[in-house]
């Protein structure tokens, strides 16, 4: 027998669209790709799943765009997370210094296209890259952009996209819209959008771009061997694992903080353990923080040093004892003991 | 009536605030622990040019005012009380002393190298059987040729251990007292016969340097008279005079930190089911401080505005300093209360403050002396001379 | 050696009360201060002056009416010369699109510019467009998100994060990369990269005193009324839900484990 009756009823429902669609040279959400790792990045994929929903409700046709060195097999990936047509530039180069993102030739093939085809809404992922070609492309074409978007809705009657924008990192957002000037340009938020369900029946033929030589002005010079960032106080650090006399292995609370990239602390008891230094006591009588991520880790909790972490955005704490009064401050409780948690959270954390 | 802060004054704030919080919070309970001077955040606000804020430019100052000064010891006083002490005795009386009394010579050999931070100035008065009785010292400045030979031990010094420039009193004619027999000199600390004697060991503002001063027959030129001969004593409580009113805005600063972190608290703590801010009596203790605060605030920057626009101010400054440093330390107290057990510990700030409070209604003129100057200033315009 | 440097400002947003149950935002203590990533340019900017003599100019990032604090305190920290625009743009803080070209006209005024730095990332909005359109105006190469910068003869030197994975050919850990650029270029610098100095005293309380320390400039002589006309608008506010605290994780270890995976992972980035 061959095929399946369900393969073939598949490959019949999705054709790969041909160039006809590319030819009216009218509109379309465009999604130009991140390439992360030699794979396309997920903020990619997230982008399409957003530019699908916009595309179904105006009525136009996802594209996909990828740039770089050898990524003409990625192109399958964009087809299965929703897009009807690909472009492809691959750019060759004498050294491979070209595999990276390199502005000046993107820009000069992104330009051609755009400029070709008269996109009515641009998405890039809001990365190096994406957030250098959206506003280069954005300031050619007299188009407006909106940067780091959660979320997005339409203004049907216009064909203009409402993004919502986060402010002070999250505290509220404000929505923000291009009414008149085209194409829009957008840049998503890695992990604002939900990933698109990856249908692997969807297929098609992408189109090869030309490149014309253009010379990058950027040169990659190294490594800086033996820079060092500005070390980041405890007060300010944006992410902390905290270790209380309950959390058992202190080596555990090193690998996840590690895991976290996070600096490491803990209460007086984890002092009296041994296991801090008294600068790193989190407590009013000792250190105050404010982090946007805060683990506690077989940390009690009690008044003086629940008072100072009062500004932690998100607090997760894991403690044997349900009554513990750390649960009544933390976001996300688990009554566990950190010996049996930690193992399996540092894995995933992968 | 304008009460509202100037462009400059406003980001002469905002520049020592940052300070204040950057460089010296961070130093605060470590100064207090270990008995020492910041020197690294002296020169840190010499290189800024605070060391000399209220001074002309043309003296190497900042040309900010008695405002600007009021601003910078409100926000010193508001982290660290023992810095803001050593910077007041610099400022406020040691090269002060200079900047109302000195000649022009003396003004550009030593009132500028202290404005520009680069050395360090002490006041020096108070001796073992001469506090509040100032004009009973027994230091004696003989003269010899061109030059005065000082002998004599000064004690509770500020800065005095470690200071490049001091202006000291002593008795040219015991003869004649307070008026004519006491003179004002500059004194360099590497002359020979000037020696640090012993280090008091405090309960309080110990980040700061409190010493006994030896003068073994120091050798001073003529040319080192502040002031004129036998005037010394009154040119000296000019300079007291306005010093009370920049101790008034440390004091300020010390209450006002005293109130967030009281407020701070009340909304944090919970007991009986609730936070403190929802007992009445919490409540009652941070209005009263709140109102005591806003109070001295208006009273110290009126007196500076007084000061920068030339009016009379002896009055109005002891006022300052006599309101202040009892609103600092009442603010302290119900702050400490507030705080339980924990405004005992030594690991937390309001114990220090605490510490650091009580000063304030000693120094620089005790309390009691500050009610007899308003007492006679106030009777001196009705006629009545107060017996002294 | 001329550089051009940006300064935005922003209300700090330590005097801001978000209620989310109200979706009401209060603004109890309000203060503007520098856009720290600009802050972090300038003193890129002041530390490449150091020592040589070079000049700074200090521009603004968007319309500042009256209020030319940020302008002031470039100069009170070293900057040689102020600018502020006199005008109406519609609609900060989206105005970038139309600030890049008043910005460009205003350089093209000044002339001869080697360097201009600005901050990588706006505070409030997150927006980091304004360096790049205005290199794309220019016509001059870009540097974004740097840590160092360095001048070095004719070129630039920079020190930006790129972890390797995107860094193509050149291998090893360190994810920190030299982008080198020949002048003139823009390089925006990522906040919090360098130690900001402090004030002149002196020279602060001259600045602030000096009405005419700020020279202004009409933006309507630098670019077309048509020019000055927004891109984008704001269409309202949102509100992320209330902050639900003690959520117990039940469930089987492994599921917990996951759920707490992601959520940290969703957040640390």
């Amino acid at each position: 027998m061959g095929d399946s009756y369900l393969d073939l009823l598949m490959a019949q429902q999705e054709e790969a669209p041909t160039e006809e669609i590319a030819a009216e040279g009218g509109g379309g959400i465009w999604v130009v790709a991140d390439i992360s790792d030699g794979a396309v990045a997920p903020v990619t994929l997230e982008a399409l799943n957003a530019a699908r929903a916009l595309a179904d409700a105006l009525g136009a046709y996802v594209y996909g765009v990828l740039l770089g060195e050898g990524v003409a097999d990625l192109a399958q990936t964009l087809y299965q997370a929703g897009a009807d047509a690909v472009r492809v530039a691959s750019l060759t180069a004498d050294d491979t210094s070209l595999a990276a993102f390199v502005l000046e030739p993107y820009l000069r093939v992104l330009s051609d296209l755009f400029e070709a085809e008269q996109p009515e809404v641009v998405v890039f992922g809001a990365t190096r890259a994406g957030g250098q070609l959206a506003a280069r492309l954005a300031q050619a074409f007299g188009g407006g952009l909106i940067e780091h978007v959660v979320a997005v809705s339409l203004d049907e009657a216009t064909r203009t996209v409402q993004a919502s924008v986060p402010i002070y990192g999250g505290e509220y957002f404000e929505i923000v819209a291009c009414p008149e000037a085209r194409p829009q340009f957008l840049t998503i938020e890695p992990g604002a959008f939900p990933a698109p369900f990856l249908d692997t029946y969807r297929t098609g033929e992408p189109a090869l771009l030309e490149v014309a030589p253009v010379e990058p002005r950027v040169r990659l010079a190294g490594e800086a061997e033996g820079f060092e960032p500005p070390a980041v106080p405890l007060a300010q650090a944006p992410v902390i694992v905290a270790a209380g006399r309950q959390a058992g292995d202190f080596e555990l609370v090193r690998q996840l903080a590690h895991a976290l990239g996070a600096q490491v602390a803990g209460d007086r008891g984890a002092r009296d353990a041994g296991w801090i230094e008294a600068g790193q006591v989190i407590d009013v009588r000792g250190v105050e923080v404010a982090p946007q991520v805060y683990v506690a880790v077989g940390v009690r909790g009690d008044t003086f040093h629940n008072a100072a972490i009062e500004g932690a955005e998100f607090i997760a704490a894991i403690h044997p004892d349900a009554n513990a009064p750390i649960f009544q401050v933390a976001d996300l409780c688990i009554e566990a003991d950190p010996k049996d948690v930690l193992p399996a959270l540092i894995e995933a954390l992968g | 009536m304008d009460f509202a802060f100037s462009t400059e004054h406003r980001a002469l704030r905002r520049l020592i605030r940052e300070f204040a919080e950057n460089e010296v919070e961070p130093l605060a309970a470590e100064i207090d622990r270990e008995g020492r001077v910041p020197f690294e955040t002296l020169g840190k606000l010499g290189q800024i040019g605070l060391l000399g804020v209220c001074f002309p430019q043309e003296y190497g100052g900042m040309g900010a005012g008695e405002i600007g000064y009021c601003i910078l010891m409100e926000e010193l006083g508001r982290v660290c009380t023992s810095t803001a002490t050593t910077v007041g005795a610099h400022i406020g009386i040691g090269a002060m002393s200079i900047y109302l009394d000195g000649n022009e010579e003396q003004k550009r050999k030593y009132l500028t190298p202290l404005a520009r931070g680069e050395k360090i100035g002490a006041f020096v008065l108070t001796e073992a059987n001469a506090g509040s009785d100032a004009a009973a010292i027994r230091t004696r400045a003989v003269r010899e040729g061109d030059s005065y030979i000082l002998d004599g031990t000064k004690t509770f010094n500020t800065n005095g251990s470690f200071a490049d420039i001091v202006t000291v009193l002593a008795v040219t004619d015991p003869t004649l007292g307070a008026r004519g027999g006491i003179t004002a000199f500059i004194v360099e600390s590497d002359m020979p016969g000037f020696q640090v004697g012993t280090h008091e060991n405090k309960m309080g503002i110990r980040g700061s340097s409190t010493a006994e001063l030896i003068f073994e027959e120091v050798r001073v030129p003529q040319e080192n008279v502040l002031g004129n001969v036998g005037e010394g004593f009154v040119s000296f409580m000019k300079t007291l005079d306005l010093g009370r009113l920049t101790l008034g805005a440390a004091c300020l600063g010390g209450a006002q930190a005293a109130l967030d972190w009281s407020v701070r608290w009340a909304r944090t703590r919970r007991q009986f089911g609730e936070e403190l801010a929802h007992k009445q009596s919490v409540q009652w203790m941070i209005a009263d401080m709140a109102t005591q605060v806003e109070a001295l605030r208006s009273l110290v920057y009126r007196v500076a505005w007084m000061v920068d626009t030339g009016q009379p101010f002896t009055q109005m400054a002891a006022m300052c300093k006599l309101y202040g440093s009892e609103v600092a330390s009442r603010a302290i107290d119900v702050a400490l209360q507030i705080h339980g057990g924990l405004g005992l510990s030594r690991d937390f700030l309001i114990e220090r403050f605490f510490r650091d409070a009580r000063i304030a209604e000693i120094f620089e003129g005790t309390n009691e002396i500050q009610r007899i100057v308003i007492a006679n200033n106030i009777f001196r315009r009705h006629g009545v001379r107060i017996r002294p | 050696m001329k550089i051009v440097v940006i300064l935005g400002r922003v209300l700090d947003p330590a005097g801001i009360v978000v209620n989310r149950r109200r979706g009401r935002i209060f603004v109890n203590r309000e203060e503007y201060v520098m856009q720290p990533a600009d802050a972090c340019a300038l003193e890129a900017a002041l530390q490449i002056k150091d020592g040589s003599d070079a000049e700074v100019i200090a521009l603004p990032r968007g319309l500042l009416p009256d209020d030319d604090d940020v302008l002031r305190q470039a100069l009170s920290v070293g900057a040689d010369r102020a600018v502020n625009f006199v005008g109406r743009i519609g609609n900060p803080p989206y105005g970038d699109g139309v600030m890049a070209r008043v910005l460009a006209a205003a350089i093209e005024r000044l002339g001869e510019t080697d360097l201009i730095l600005t901050g990588a990332t706006t505070l409030d909005t997150g927006q980091g467009q304004l360096g790049p359109r205005l290199a794309g105006v220019l016509g001059w190469p870009q540097v974004v998100d740097a840590w160092a910068v360095r001048v070095a003869g004719d070129h630039v030197e920079t020190v930006c994060h790129i972890p390797p994975p995107l860094r193509g050919g050149l291998g090893g850990g360190n994810p920190y990369t030299i982008l080198e650029v020949d002048l003139s270029a823009v390089v925006t610098v990522h906040p919090g990269a360098l130690k900001l100095r402090y004030p002149d005293g002196a020279r602060l309380i001259n600045v602030y005193r000096d009405e005419k320390a700020v020279e202004a400039w009409v933006v309507t002589d630098l670019v077309s009324e048509e020019a000055l006309q927004p891109l984008l608008e704001k269409r309202g506010r949102d509100f992320p839900p209330e902050r639900e605290r003690s959520v117990r994780l039940e469930g089987a270890p492994q599921e917990v484990v996951q759920v707490l995976a992601s959520e940290l992972r969703k957040r640390v980035g």
